[in-house]
């Protein structure tokens, strides 16, 4: 029973990091029908981003931990929404506009994705980084079952990052927007809405919690290299479409899906044998229902 | 002299659809344009919209004047929200995702924060009551003349003083389309300038005061519409003889 509950704590704050990326993949391609395959390194700068800011606030500034984290989140929110940006601005939009085919705009994520990753190798080196301790972590062990402040942190940032998703995407008119140019690109601009601004919002919105899931994860797994985002983010991907691709429900949920199957795994067998184990899963999840949890099948409308 | 459209060309890649069209929209007019399948209706209605690429029709000379200024520069949102001129496109292209209630609200998008805007919901409500019975529902959900509602609603709700319809009457039954035609015919009552984009030629000139035959991208016709529904070779190429 101890062994049970402790073993979903560890799935939750393991989903914790792929619900969160899973989200901007599947907000992107809510929108836009575009896999954004550079997601997962726009994590990584996102670790990065972190990193160099920790480090500034702690080392040259002085600050005491607690204020340097609450600093730290704003600052790898905005900076890593920028990547996500400008992304989309110098690599994605142009094509866009030329009219090119999906393929093209795929194949240019992934480009960025590299780029990202190797830009980083050639400018910070291939040494690894070490990620400063913000703030002390405290264990409380409640009738046997162990967990962090830095765990509960994770699992809540993660449902939160959900509801704020959820709520904008349902309540709001920008949230409304970006379901209707999911639905008929076309008729958005003929209502007043510039479409180029619901796509930025999009990227901003889905790198910026990518940027959050990095700063949690560089203070969970204090250990920073340039291919950190690769992996990941290949996970992520498929737990946003095992949930169904452009739902956010289906994000989330995916997400802890694929944590929990992974840390399951593990506790029952060799770990050599999780992601052989959690991918076979996905896999006829998939094959039961091809368009993920919550998807729908697209009628195509003329 | 609200809009005019003076001589104007355009081109889809390659293919011209638009050969030097003339004509003009006075304010508080109904004026409908008729053709055949391919004459170049929609095509004149998406260059007045300004749609982007890479729907947009790319044009080559001529010009499109709103109010006195031309409007070639201007981005289609822009159109929608500072010359309050707003297109119901043909196969109403509504969010079928979204329900009633939010189709009418994204319309409201680009509308000033101290917009009145109950009091339009209402206006709405009032002229399509069977949108409020189903205010809630998917859009999707909705039968044909219902959606058509919902698109000519939703055009409303952006506050728009002009209303370009395309193929308003495509698809619907008899009844839905009198009933929506005589709901277009009490907004022009109230102020509201059209431009009517129709096959139905017969339909079209018995709702609006003036009209243009089109044919092939070309203006081979104009006048009132008592004009051209009294003129033989109208009658005998677009309204059954």
């Amino acid at each position: 029973m101890e062994n049970l509950v402790q073993n979903i704590i560890n799935a939750l704050q393991w989903g914790s990091f792929y619900a969160l990326i899973a989200l901007g993949y599947t907000l992107v391609y809510g929108v836009l029908t575009l896999i954004n395959f550079a997601h997962g390194d726009v994590f990584m700068v996102g670790a990065y981003i972190a990193f160099f800011s920790a480090t500034f606030l702690l080392t040259t500034l002085g600050l005491p931990g607690w204020i340097a984290l609450a600093l730290c989140i704003p600052v790898t929110m905005i900076l890593t929404a920028m990547v996500g940006v400008t992304l989309e601005r110098i690599a994605y939009r142009p094509l866009r506009n030329k009219g090119a085919h999906r393929l093209y705009v795929v194949i240019t994520a992934l480009m960025c994705g590299l780029i990202l990753e190797h830009a980083n190798l050639a400018i910070f080196g291939a040494s690894r980084k070490a990620f400063p301790q913000l703030i002390a972590e405290h264990v409380y062990t409640i009738g046997g079952v162990t967990f962090t402040n830095l765990k509960i942190a994770v699992i809540a940032t993660a449902f939160l990052a959900f509801l704020f998703l959820h709520w904008m995407v349902t309540r709001t008119r920008v949230g409304m927007a970006m379901r209707a140019i999911s639905y008929d690109k076309f008729a958005v601009p003929l209502l007043g809405i510039p479409l180029d601004r619901i796509i930025v919002v999009t990227f901003i919105l889905g790198s910026g919690f990518a940027g959050l899931a990095g700063l949690l994860f560089a203070m969970s797994y204090p250990v920073l290299e340039p291919y950190m985002g690769a992996l990941i983010g290949w996970k992520a991907f498929i737990a946003a479409v095992v949930g169904g691709i452009g739902d956010i429900r289906g994000a989330f949920l995916g997400g802890f899906l694929l944590g929990a199957v992974e840390i399951m795994v593990v506790a029952f067998f060799p770990s050599t044998f999780r992601d052989l184990i959690a991918f076979t899963v996905l896999l006829l999840i998939l094959t039961w229902k091809p368009t993920g949890l919550f998807g729908i099948a697209k009628t195509t409308k003329i | 002299m609200l809009l005019s459209i003076e001589n104007l060309c355009v081109k889809y890649g390659n293919i011209q659809p638009l050969h030097g069209i003339t004509f003009h929209v006075n304010e508080g007019e109904i004026v409908t344009l008729i053709g055949a399948n391919g004459a170049g209706k929609t095509t004149i209605l998406y260059s007045i919209a300004r749609l982007p690429p890479p729907e947009a029709p790319r044009v080559i000379s001529g010009d499109i004047v709103f109010q006195g200024q031309s409007i070639l520069q201007t981005t289609p949102s822009d159109v929608v929200k500072n010359l309050h001129l707003a297109l119901s496109p043909e196969g109403r292209r509504i969010f079928g995702n979204l329900t009633v209630w939010e189709n009418l609200k994204l319309a409201t998008y680009a509308r000033a924060k101290e917009a009145d805007l109950g009091k339009e919901y209402d206006y709405v409500f009032t002229l399509f009551p069977r949108l409020k019975e189903r205010r809630n529902q998917r859009s999707e959900s909705l039968s044909g003349g219902e959606q058509q509602m919902l698109a000519v609603g939703r055009a409303l709700m952006t506050g728009c003083k002009t209303l370009l319809l395309d193929e308003p009457s495509m698809g619907l039954a008899p009844v839905l389309k009198y009933e929506l035609f005589r709901k277009l015919k009490q907004l022009n009552e109230e102020g509201m300038t059209i431009l009517l984009v129709e096959q139905n030629a017969n339909l079209a000139l018995h709702l609006a005061h003036r009209g243009y035959v089109l044919d092939t991208g070309t203006i081979v016709a104009a006048g009132t519409s008592a004009e051209l529904l009294g003129n033989p070779e109208v009658k005998k190429a677009y309204l059954g003889g």
